[in-house]
């Protein structure tokens, strides 16, 4: 019954298809959720040690703030936080009457032990700036700082920064997050089975939800039930025939496919990353910055997204998401399409165009390596991609690796073009790409710059407040297109579809991603 | 005479194992890439990086790092996955058992229908069910199994409804993957049957048995099949270790948990514990199912165990 298919429910009488309709209403009560690929994998929910974490993990753990899609952050068990000017202390006042799931309180001393229990793990990045905490009262801390973190409420909102029951921590130790996981959110973990499923249900003392739900009070559904499934493609098929209610993280190519059904829906949410070619810039031909530039001119970003993806997601001008104020660059520097200059460039160069569409320079054919991962995801957009470097005269050849194989081949310094994506939302990510500490991967342009370098490091650890990180990363920004070292190409978005004849989803989804605070408004549909 | 000939069998387990071990070891050192890349996270610094690779001995020489994993595995010690974070042993007991059942099913469908199948075709003398069967096998023979697997969802699971398109929740979710992945035993086992029934049937003692006036059932299941299980015995024994391993591709595509999804997942992710583990689970278990076909067919045949013993 839970898999029947559309077709059975049309053909029954309406007094058949009515009782039905009411015995899917009830079982709605028990959603199903597929993860997007991407989060397959996970193998703890600890927020604290665990290396991958999924969405689930936002409904079992609360954090101290919520980031919304415009990146704005919002009190959550923090209510209204503080920061001294020179940005070395932070103050939190906490939300009264909160408890963890195993009923102890949270508290001052919680978020004490909380922070405190990073220490030595993997994810102590995110807390390094915090020297000591301090509890002020039962209900107020301050983070004392060893040095500004004007990042902080970034790393607060993420999903590694769910605050755990300092009780239940203590006491399983290392099979916290297997065997059982504690912490304040709207639904506990039921069960969890690695790589198969994560049952969640309703928890009925949950009064606490931020401002980014309509829905502050307990879950309108009992019991959520996540399920991994690696294929995409059966994903797809278990939302059409009934055996789930909700994909997480739709592939941009079935959305067609999806939007033809009538019982399905899907909700698109501005996306936290980019699809771009990087260019190694110690590789020839790619170490003439004309030659750069010219590469980055031959890509039609507007015609990628129309052709390619059906006109869903939008161009990629820069590095970084649009909804972040470290992309507004000087719009001479983001990259577009103009396949005239691009062979202007390439002439000044000395690469002219020969009889069969290639370039040529001293005998030598402009014929270049293009990489990619075995993707869907990438597949099709590199062989766009190596049609528009045709077009200025470009000869690409593509090899296709696994995510293992290209990450060596980048360290090996063989590559001189790729077609590769990132995800992430902070302006942080360009020192993650284009640090010289880092050649061949992630610093895939292999760009060692002094200049670049000081800009990098005055973004990083220079900037006291928010405001200054912000300019500080614009500028180091503008001086990472100035050299040419990628072509930025598409920002997808996040896709998520739902069977409508179930469940109601909220339309537009708050957050910067489909997680807790749009679980909390799910409903049976009527 | 059979436990001594079992005893020397086991014997040469040994070096055997040694060898496979190696094997196993430096294939996946070989493999471009390492776990490290899916342990760092954006801002983590080539320092921690060089941290990590020491964390977990990865800056040994490969015969330190042979010698400490096979140390370690004498003593049942299967180590810490590095990016799955758990103890190995247990992303083990936790899959294992879905492989076994599903592996364990349809190496049960195939023998059954298999051999049918090839009793059929070789005993009722009618054209059109021979090539029937013939067709059949050749189909079952060479068709992919995740394009099977995919036809089989598309027909009785999108259009019928009859089964979950994937999971691992109560045996509807077992039917399809068991005849996905017992579709090309059924093949082989029937063609090897079929084939050893035909060439026992030309001997002259069935002649002899039909002049006699036995029944065509008493000569099948009294004379014609213990000769003809020789080798579909042989055959059966062989695909033990494939229970394991076989169902990787189909796991994947009906979204089951088990030793393939795993192996690949860990494999994806340079995880090497994980697939050091996994691959010698499997071996073991094709050394297991060669060990049993031997020994089978020894008792089965006395001149073989004669001869190799």
């Amino acid at each position: 019954m839970h898999y029947s298919s559309k077709s059975k429910l049309l053909s029954g009488s309406a007094i058949v298809a009515g009782a039905f309709l009411f015995s899917a209403a009830a079982m709605a009560q028990d959603v199903t959720v597929a993860f997007s690929a991407s989060e397959l994998g996970a193998t703890a929910y600890n927020p604290v040690a665990a290396s991958k974490l999924n969405t689930a993990t936002s409904l079992i753990f609360d954090r101290l703030v919520e980031q919304d899609a415009d990146q704005s952050f919002h009190p959550h068990l923090a209510t209204s936080w503080e920061e001294t000017p020179d940005g070395m202390a932070w103050t939190f006042s906490l939300l009264d009457g909160v408890t963890f799931h195993d009923d102890t309180p949270f508290n001052a001393a919680a978020v004490q032990f909380w922070i405190a229990s990073y220490e030595g793990t993997e994810n102590e990045y995110l807390v390094e700036a915090i020297g000591s905490v301090d509890v002020i009262d039962d209900l107020t801390v301050r983070f004392n700082m060893d040095r500004p973190e004007p990042n902080l409420l970034y790393n607060l909102a993420s999903a590694f920064m769910g605050i755990p029951s300092p009780t239940a921590y203590a006491a399983l130790g290392d099979d916290f997050g297997v065997t059982a996981a504690v912490g304040t959110g709207p639904y506990r973990l039921e069960s969890f089975e690695i790589g198969l499923q994560t049952v969640l249900t309703r928890n009925d003392d949950h009064t606490w939800g931020s401002d980014l739900s309509e829905n502050t009070g307990p879950g309108h559904i009992e019991t959520f039930t996540f399920r991994e499934i690696p294929d995409q493609s059966t994903a797809f098929l278990e939302l059409r025939t009934g055996g789930i209610e909700l994909l997480l993280g739709v592939p941009t190519d079935f959305l067609q496919i999806l939007q033809a059904e009538q019982n399905i829906e899907i909700i698109q949410m501005p996306g936290t990353g980019i699809s771009y070619m990087p260019i190694n810039v110690t590789a020839a031909p790619f170490d003439d910055i004309r030659v750069r530039q010219a590469t980055g001119m031959a890509i039609d970003q507007d015609g990628i997204v129309a052709a390619v993806y059906n006109g869903v997601g939008a161009p990629a001008r820069n590095f970084l998401i649009s909804s972040l104020p470290e992309a507004n660059v000087d719009p001479d520097l983001n990259v577009t399409y103009n396949p005239t200059r691009a062979g202007e460039l390439l002439d000044e160069a000395g690469w002219m165009m020969g009889g069969d569409g290639v370039r040529v320079r001293d005998g030598e054919r402009l014929s270049v390596d293009l990489f990619t991962e075995n993707s869907t995801e990438f597949t099709r957009l590199t062989q766009v991609v190596q049609a528009q470097l045709g077009e200025i005269g470009m000869e690409a050849t593509i090899t296709v690796f696994d995510s293992s194989t290209i990450r060596d081949e980048y360290r090996r310094n063989a590559h001189q073009l790729a077609v590769r994506g990132y995800d992430w939302n902070n302006s942080d990510i360009l020192d993650w790409f284009f640090s010289g500490n880092r050649l061949g991967y992630p610093n895939v342009s292999m760009w060692e710059d002094a200049e670049g370098q000081r800009l990098n490091d005055i973004a990083m650890t220079e900037s006291a407040t928010a405001a200054e990180r912000i300019a500080n990363f614009t500028t180091y920004h503008e001086y990472v297109l100035s050299q040419h070292l990628f072509v930025p190409i598409y920002q997808p978005t996040q896709n998520i579809a739902f069977n409508s004849d179930a469940i109601t989803v909220p339309d537009p989804v708050r957050g910067s991603r489909f997680r807790g605070q749009s679980f909390l408004d799910i409903q049976v549909a009527e | 005479m059979i436990l001594r000939y079992t005893a020397q069998r086991l014997l040469m387990l040994i070096p055997v194992s040694f060898s496979t071990s190696v094997v196993i070891f430096m294939i996946v050192y070989l493999l471009p890439g390492d776990p490290i890349d899916n342990l760092l996270r954006v801002g983590s610094s080539p320092e921690d990086r060089a941290e990590l690779v020491a964390q977990y001995g990865l800056d040994r020489s490969l015969v330190v790092q042979y010698f400490v994993w096979i140390g370690n595995m004498f003593q049942g010690e299967f180590g810490q996955a590095i990016v799955l974070r758990r103890p190995v042993a247990d992303l083990i007991a936790q899959n294992l058992p879905y492989s076994l059942t599903l592996g364990g099913l349809a190496f049960l469908f195939s023998s059954t229908v298999g051999m049918a199948l090839g009793t059929l075709s070789a005993m009722v003398r009618n054209p059109v069910l021979d090539r029937f069967v013939r067709g059949f096998i050749l189909l079952g023979s060479t068709v992919p199994g995740f394009w099977l697997a995919l036809l089989l969802i598309l027909f009785f699971s999108v259009n019928l409804g009859w089964f979950p398109v994937s999971g691992a929740r109560g045996w509807e979710s077992l039917v399809l993957p068991v005849l996905t992945i017992g579709f090309g035993g059924v093949a082989l086992v029937a063609r090897v049957t079929r084939v050893a029934l035909l060439d026992v049937q030309r001997e002259d003692f069935v002649t002899l048995l039909h002049a006699k006036g036995l029944s065509s059932g008493a000569i099948l299941f009294r004379h014609l099949m213990p000769h003809a299980l020789l080798p579909v015995v042989t055959i059966l024994a062989l695909r033990i270790g494939w229970i394991l391993g076989g169902a990787v591709t189909v796991e994947f595509v009906f979204g089951r948990p088990g030793l393939g999804s795993l192996l690949i997942r860990a494999l994806g992710q340079r995880d090497y514990p994980v697939v050091q583990a996994c691959l010698l689970m499997l071996a073991l278990a094709v050394m297991l199912g060669t060990l049993i076909g031997d020994v089978a067919q020894a008792a089965m045949d006395p001149r073989i165990r004669e001869k190799k013993s």
